[in-house]
């Protein structure tokens, strides 16, 4: 039982090490837990064309609010 | 974090707002609404969930980046990924990626203005939204219910959402996807034409809208060229081409593309540097406006000609609608660059308005206004009923579209011509001013040739759906009403007539009629047709005794009254034989009355006995009676119209002909009753015996003749043919089968009495004979006479001698009886004169008997070839004439021979 779930663990984390990989290669700008919050969404069946058309807008805010920050300082 | 433990999905996207933004919870509050909306409305994903094409993708991508290192390093990890079994959607995360990758070698600076559009649009949202705030826990994962809730916050927020949208697009960074999704755009393509097909059909603005609205959502806008290729120096934007573009579609010059006056058609300025590309783009486009100029200038032209018509006006406001039409759309496209100038350039960049979009959305309309201008086209010069046709011609196209437009323009067309032609049917009216309606009518023929001659077909104004026979028929209608009114002053109301005009009255659906011509409209035009035609029918036989006048032309014109006749010939002829010069027609017109009064005609209605009178043709010297003498019948009124001049031109000649006919039977009549009467007298004279022999065998001869003529005449010609009228005049549906069977009938008649031109040689025979009779008459007459002077006066001398004898004197003296030996002597010489005079009479009468029957023979007329075997029974005439035999014998023998 806990030999199976320390597997499964294993299985996991090697998958998201090459995904990790694969964001990098892609120069995706995820760090790795945006990536798991992501690939658990994904894995629940959201759209990911939603899910990145979302995480653009929010880095796009997260851009603009600095950047107003930065101004008003 | 690295527990795939199954949190909701809520929880997740608040937590990787937090991540990405690097805030607190409370502080994405807004970002996270923004998610939740996003994720929620759940674009249905556009591509295939197949895990392979995405990795293709990928690794394309990679290699466009020029890191074939790279590439296979992904390959590699993503066959490990394979071999791991955790991930259930490898294609989703993996298409995530892809999607948020980012060129390395690109500056990626240029987000700002986004934030600050994204940030001013999203309390609005919020508002307009708030399910999805109230709801957090309950994300809505069918692709349907999704797409609907999207599809309705679209109709609600129309226009001003738009930029909103277009940003929030699945396709957000177009650039960077669309090179690596050739087959995505392809399968989107058709998607978008159906949308834009859809556009000018329907007619309200925000349903025009709705495919622009939408737009975003079917998948990466078609690639901009403008975007990708650097540009040139001095070269025009695509930006400022399609601003020219939508004033050409309005027929206005642009800028840059102009009409040219000599090749007729709008071209781009020679000096304006332009790829090749866009100039045919553009010039495709401009066919649009060249088309619109078209049309344009046919209506504007048409509109204000009034003589134009109500067909043609009808016609132009079609062309109008049309055209309004597709103002409707311009003015779309037009708000829709203003909204894009209002945006500045960054809107344009993902869903403006490009050459390519328009030359899609434009297309259907530019199938409508080419039908349009092919309309115009054919129908340049033509009015009215014409016009109809010509538009009727082009709706037999299988293109369904086309096919509704031009029903469209087709039923506002007739409906004038229907109007007209109700009016016309039901009240009998014609309001042409402009001679559009295939009914024309005369106005300088007066009432008296209205049937006839006043209304007629105007054969190049009858729509083609209309057929010759539905025409006629109303044309018909109309007719019978007018004439009704104007003829028979009839004044019922017109719905008695015809129950069924109130219904129509009503203005129909034009189209509605159009579609059913077999059905509706023609049960219509039959029952207008039939109640129309029985009314005038039922009037003229009431009111107007149309079958008895019928019959008694037969009686009288036609000699049907037997005793009348016989007893006018009677009371007639001591008038008749003096000469035409002496006679006066009062005298006759007492004859007549007297002959009515003593036979059974007088038992005849009143009045047609009224219009029964006497007429004397025109005199030329020499004429008797007989020869001018002629019966009338006066005819006025509705009934004229059945009896024209030209009718009673006819009746007047068979009349004639009949008369004629009918003296000689009279006067065969005479000289056989002298026959009989002097026969007796005559016995006491041997010497004449060979005289009266000769006498009584030409007489008949004559009688047999003249009997079989008159059968032939009676039975053959005048019974049949009225039979046939009878026949026709019973079963006729309107007056003018009424009048055609009468034409016939007596057309029929002439023909047949040999009174045409091509019997000419027959009647002249049969005129020679009937002088051959009159003179053997005279002769007869001049012979008896001889005959009884010389008989009485022998009488006298054998009564002289007997009562001087009774005296007891010498009964005669030598002196006495030497007179009257000389006087017998003188007589006895007259007698061979007598002789060879009937000889000669007896041998013309022969050879003209002779000569009509070889006419007869060769007569076409089936029943002339039977009157001649009548006439020639016991081969008589045949034995002495060698023509007879030949034409007779092989006559006969190819009879035998078909036994």
């Amino acid at each position: 039982m806990a030999s199976a779930a320390s597997a499964n663990l294993n299985a996991v984390r090697e998958t998201m090490d090459v995904l990790l990989e694969i964001s990098r290669l892609l120069n995706t700008g995820l760090d790795m837990e945006s990536l798991s919050i992501c690939v658990r969404l994904c894995e629940q069946g959201i759209n990911p064309e939603a899910l990145s058309a979302v995480i653009k807008e929010l880095r796009k805010a997260s851009e603009t609010l600095k950047a107003s920050e930065n101004s008003t300082n | 974090m690295a527990t795939l433990d199954q949190k909701s999905p809520n929880v997740l996207l608040q937590s990787l707002c937090c991540r990405i933004t690097g805030k607190s919870e409370a502080e994405v509050a807004h970002q996270f609404q923004y998610a939740v909306r996003v994720i929620g409305s759940n674009y249905a994903p556009t591509i295939e969930r197949d895990e392979f094409l995405v990795s293709e993708k990928i690794k394309k991508e990679l290699l466009k980046q020029r890191r074939e290192a790279d590439a296979a390093l992904f390959s590699e990890l993503h066959r490990k990924l394979q071999t791991q079994s955790v991930l259930k959607h490898r294609w989703s995360v993996l298409y995530l990626l892809l999607s948020l990758s980012e060129d390395p070698r690109k500056p990626s600076g240029r987000v700002g203005n986004y934030g600050a559009l994204f940030a001013q649009a999203l309390p609005r949202d919020a508002h307009s939204t708030p399910f999805y705030c109230t709801r957090p826990q309950s994300l809505a994962l069918g692709y349907g219910e999704r797409s609907a809730g999207l599809s309705a916050s679209v109709g609600t927020s129309g226009i001003s959402s738009l930029g909103v949208y277009t940003l929030n697009g699945p396709t957000a960074t177009p650039q960077s996807l669309l090179s690596g999704q050739p087959p995505q755009s392809a399968a989107a393509q058709p998607l978008g034409a159906r949308l834009a097909w859809a556009l000018p059909v329907s007619c309200s603005s925000s349903s025009a809208l709705a495919p622009l609205a939408t737009r975003p959502l079917l998948g990466p806008p078609v690639p901009s060229s403008r975007v990708v290729r650097p540009r040139k120096d001095g070269e025009v934007s695509e930006a400022a081409l399609v601003r020219d573009i939508l004033y050409v579609f309005q027929g206005i010059d642009g800028k840059f593309i102009k009409m040219s006056a000599q090749d007729n058609c709008y071209k781009i300025d020679s000096k304006v540097v332009l790829c090749k590309s866009l100039r045919d783009t553009c010039s495709r486009l401009a066919e649009l406006g060249w088309l619109h100029n078209k049309v344009r200038k046919y209506t504007d032209a048409r509109s204000l000609d009034r003589a134009f018509g109500l067909v043609g006006q009808s016609f132009c406001a079609a062309l109008h609608q049309e055209l309004k039409e597709y103002y409707r759309l311009l003015s779309v496209l037009h708000s829709q660059l203003q909204v894009e100038d209002e945006h500045g350039v960054m809107v344009c960049t993902e869903s403006s308005l490009t050459l390519r979009r328009l030359l899609v959305w434009m297309y259907d309309p530019k199938i409508r206004l080419k039908t349009l201008a092919a309309l115009v086209d054919f129908c340049q010069g033509r009015k009215g009923g014409e016009l109809a046709s010509a538009v009727h011609s082009y709706g037999k196209t299988g293109d369904p579209q086309m096919r509704a437009l031009v029903q469209h323009i087709l039923s506002l067309v007739s409906n004038p011509i229907l109007n007209f032609l109700y009016r016309w049917i039901y009240d009998g009216e014609l309001e042409d001013t402009y001679h559009e309606f295939f009914v024309a009518s005369d106005p300088n023929v007066k009432t008296d040739r209205l049937w006839h001659d006043k209304y007629s077909l105007r054969k190049s104004m009858i729509p083609t759906f209309i057929t010759m026979e539905q025409a006629s028929k109303v044309l018909l209608i109309g007719k019978s009403i007018n004439f009704l009114h104007q003829v028979c002053q009839d004044r019922t109301p017109l719905g008695k007539i015809t129950p069924a005009s109130n219904s129509a009255d009503t203005p129909r659906d034009t189209a509605e009629l159009l579609s059913d011509l077999e059905g509706a409209f023609q049960e219509k035009i039959d029952a207008a047709y039939f109640d129309t035609s029985k009314y005038l029918l039922d009037v003229l036989n009431r009111n107007y005794l149309l079958l008895e006048h019928l019959q008694a032309m037969r009686r009288y014109l036609l000699l049907g009254q037997g005793d009348f006749i016989r007893h006018l010939m009677d009371l007639l002829k001591p008038e008749l034989v003096r000469p035409a010069t002496t006679l006066y027609q009062h005298n006759l017109t007492g004859i007549l009355e007297t002959a009515v009064r003593a036979t059974n005609a007088q038992y005849d209605n009143a009045e047609i006995l009224k219009r029964l009178d006497v007429r004397l043709l025109e005199v030329s010297p020499g004429d008797t009676g007989w020869d001018v003498f002629s019966l009338d019948y006066h005819v006025d009124g509705p009934i004229a119209t059945v009896f024209t001049r030209e009718c009673m031109g006819h009746y007047l000649r068979v009349f004639n002909f009949l008369w004629r006919a009918k003296r000689m039977e009279y006067t065969l009549t005479d000289i056989w009753k002298g026959q009989m009467c002097n026969a007796k007298l005559l016995k006491t004279m041997p010497e004449l015996s060979g005289v009266l022999h000769q006498c009584h065998i030409l007489a008949s001869e004559m009688v047999h003749f003249i009997h079989q003529m008159q059968y032939y005449i009676t039975f053959e010609v005048l019974e049949c043919s009225w039979d046939e009228l009878w026949n026709r005049v019973q079963q006729a549906q309107d007056l003018d089968h009424i009048i055609a069977a009468h034409d016939l009938f007596l057309d029929s008649v002439i023909s047949r009495c040999l009174l045409d031109n091509s019997s000419r040689n027959l009647l002249n025979q049969l005129r020679a004979i009937f002088d051959q009779i009159i003179e053997f008459q005279s002769a007869q007459d001049s012979l008896y006479r001889s005959a009884l002077e010389e008989l009485t006066l022998r009488l006298q001398f054998g009564e002289k001698k007997q009562q001087k004898e009774t005296e007891g004197q010498w009964g005669v003296t030598a002196e006495q009886e030497a007179e009257e030996k000389k006087r017998i002597q003188e007589f006895q010489e007259t007698i061979p004169k007598m002789r060879s005079q009937l000889r000669i009479l007896t041998h013309f009468y022969q050879n003209i008997v002779q000569q009509f029957l070889v006419l007869l023979m060769t007569s076409t007329d089936e029943s002339l070839r039977f009157l001649s075997f009548r006439l020639d029974f016991n081969e008589h005439y045949k034995a002495r004439e060698p023509r007879l035999r030949a034409s007779l014998g092989t006559n006969r023998g190819r009879r035998q021979s078909n036994i």
